[in-house]
């Protein structure tokens, strides 16, 4: 039972990652909480949705493919509604007082929420079975194929998402925007394209964990973002918000957190004790798990 | 000026005499139910009911020469925006009853502000037992209630299923916990094994952390008090992780939605219902076949008879007693009507004396009527 909830834990925990570096990386560079990221998660569900409806009528069904075109849209179309969001909304209050950009994000997420609610309704869509889904089991632990799925591709994004801020010009941009945004202007960074590109990348990401949940529950609704939003939140906070190492590992230490609970103690009070676990963190290391690296910025 | 004030005098005496015509020409109807949310599929099926009960009262001429009108209203499953709706509703002085709400959790509340304009509100769908105990005498109900359908549930898995360990999962609201408590309560009184008993939360999605465990029990059969959109999840999810036996929930979970959610996964999954299937009703024949007629692709949700029954109830109240309030709840409360539900009265607390309770099982990814009590009384 104890693996079996470790492997529950693991699927959760993926979503969540993926999801929180969304929020990780624009609090890192803009001090800011995007409470709009939630709906873009919300939006790329939907995306994949409607691409799963249509793919079968154009293309012969091949499944890498398909993965490729759903995940790859998923990624493209978020990413720039992150970017459309981040140049309507936040980018004229990017100097006024830190609470305006925040009511403006909140502002963002009830438009977008009630623009899909008004667009396709208000009732849960089922997800297109367009895979089919394989159901694995080895000596009593029952994996299916969406749980490797989430486990694989989260793992690769976030390893690819690692060498892009370590490797490349962009990533050594990203962070020196991150530390000061005055001293990389002034050192020729153009700020504006960084924070673009933050945008870009949180979105996409919170896109592709947008289809990943879809597929794997196999229903969404226009509020389907709200209740994650605010564990994958937690998971950014939990392993240190602005730190891209910490959302990943606060989001695999939420999900089995959660998992464990429920398996050993109570449903009724997982998100208790995921609460009061992220409190007496919080308590002993008030910058989260990884949160050295924020603290010499604040 | 002399016929002016006859008719004055006339009108007044009309007033006197209490039942009579009420001098208006519209009067309206509320329903109060999810149009939009988690519970939407049973709330629009309520919807288009309503709307052919009116139409089906306007076309009879039910009230002479006086138009009823049909005012729909969104509750959204959410006890605060109920009583936001309800507070909406008293204040128009039009309207002379309410049909709703859906779920216990939103009928409860509300059903404290009717009370003090004292509105009649007939539920065909809140079966939590509280609703009509609470001593209000506008309150009445057309559907069974959690007690009969929580205790009818527990001797069916135990004496007709013969499963004798269960696990017991419920959302923690008014109508899903209290549906799930009376189901246990008689299951473990006739001698079952409950092997878990878990609250859920509603919009959670993942719930296999619980169902790992509840596995741990090896039961037979897993009982939900709550409605389709978790369901069909902990259907799903409980197969996925080889906990392969069937679900059953109450009326919450009889629509096809259920199905719809939980893929394949739901085939030979149960739900109880309150009240028997239209298509047992002899006298709903005709109400099935124009329901088809009025809305072509739809399916007749699980509340939609007892919709129609509530509405037409106050309406042929209303036709015989008039604008009187008090007198409407007393016209209601002795009334003995006939319709597409058979026979309907209501005893002391407000409650139907019609009891009956059908068993429904998935088969190819709908509902289909499996077996029946006869009326419970």
């Amino acid at each position: 039972m104890f693996a079996q909830q470790i492997i529950n834990g693991l699927t959760l925990g993926s979503i969540y990652a993926l999801f929180a570096l969304g929020y990780t990386m624009v609090y890192g560079v803009l001090l800011m909480i995007n409470f709009a990221h939630s709906e873009i998660f919300m939006v790329g569900a939907y995306i994949g949705f409607f691409i799963l409806a249509l793919l079968p009528g154009i293309l012969p069904p091949i499944i890498p493919l398909y993965f490729l075109i759903i995940f790859g849209f998923a990624l493209l179309f978020t990413g720039v509604l992150a970017v459309a969001v981040e140049k309507m909304a936040y980018r004229p209050l990017r100097h006024a007082p830190r609470l305006a950009p925040l009511i403006s994000a909140i502002g963002v997420s009830i438009f977008l929420q009630n623009l899909v609610m008004l667009a396709v309704g208000a009732e849960s869509k089922p997800y297109p079975e367009t895979f089919g889904v394989a159901q694995f089991e080895f000596s009593g632990l029952h994996v299916n194929s969406h749980q490797i799925l989430i486990f694989t591709l989260s793992i690769v994004l976030m390893v690819a998402l690692q060498l892009f801020i370590t490797r490349t010009r962009m990533g050594k941009a990203m962070r020196a925007v991150a530390q000061n945004h005055i001293v990389s202007q002034l050192m020729g960074i153009n700020t504006n394209t960084v924070i673009a590109v933050t945008f870009f990348i949180g979105g996409g990401l919170g896109g592709v964990a947008g289809v990943l949940n879809g597929l794997y529950y196999g229903s969404i609704k226009y509020n389907m973002g709200f209740l994650p939003g605010i564990k994958a939140f937690t998971a950014a906070v939990l392993g240190g918000i602005g730190n891209i190492k910490g959302a990943m590992v606060g989001g695999f230490a939420l999900g089995i957190l959660e998992a464990l609970s429920a398996g050993y103690i109570s449903s009724e009070y997982k998100d208790v004790i995921a609460f009061v676990v992220l409190i007496l963190v919080l308590v002993f290391r008030p910058t989260g798990i990884f949160g050295e690296e924020v603290a010499e910025k604040i | 000026m002399k016929y002016a004030r006859l008719l004055f005098i006339g009108s007044l005496l009309t007033l006197l005499i209490g039942c009579g015509s009420t001098g208006t020409d519209t009067v309206k109807v509320a329903l109060v139910c999810p149009l939009t949310g988690d519970d939407a599929a049973h709330g629009q099926g309520m919807k288009r009911a309503f709307i052919m009960a009116i139409e089906d009262a306007n076309a009879q001429k039910k009230l002479g020469g006086i138009t009823i009108e049909a005012l729909p209203f969104d509750d959204r499953s959410d006890p605060k925006e109920a009583v936001t709706v309800a507070n909406q509703v008293i204040s128009d002085r039009g309207i002379i009853g309410i049909v709703g709400h859906l779920n216990s959790g939103c009928s409860i509340p509300a059903s404290q502000v009717y009370a003090k304009r004292n509105l009649v509100q007939i539920t065909p769908a809140s079966t939590n037992p509280k609703l009509t105990q609470q001593g209000l005498k506008n309150v009445f109900r057309v559907c069974g209630t959690d007690d009969v359908q929580g205790s009818f549930g527990a001797n069916y898995v135990f004496d007709t299923l013969g499963f004798t360990k269960v696990a017991v999962i419920h959302d923690k609201t008014a109508y899903g916990q209290g549906l799930a408590e009376e189901f246990q309560k008689q299951y473990l009184a006739i001698g079952g094994t409950v092997t878990s008993f878990d609250g859920i939360d509603r919009g959670e999605k993942d719930f296999k952390a619980l169902l790992t465990r509840v596995k741990e029990g090896e039961p037979q059969l897993v009982y939900y008090g709550g409605l389709y959109a978790e369901a069909g999840l902990l259907s799903k999810q409980s197969k996925e992780l080889g906990l392969a036996v069937p679900l059953m929930g109450g009326d919450g979970i009889f629509t096809n939605e259920f199905a719809r959610i939980a893929g394949s996964a739901s085939e030979g999954d149960f739900a109880s219902m309150v009240g028997l299937p239209p298509v047992k009703l002899p006298l709903a024949k005709d109400f099935l076949a124009r329901y088809a007629q009025r809305w072509p692709g739809e399916d007749v949700e699980s509340y939609d008879a007892l919709t129609y029954e509530a509405t037409m109830i106050i309406l042929d109240s209303y036709a015989k007693c008039g604008m009187d309030r008090a007198n409407l709840i007393d016209t209601i409360a002795s009334l003995t009507y006939n319709g597409i539900l058979g026979e309907t009265s209501f005893d002391a607390n407000g409650d139907t004396r019609n009891k009956a309770i059908s068993v429904n099982r998935i088969k190819d990814g709908q509902f289909v009527f499996y077996e029946h009590t006869a009326a419970v009384r």
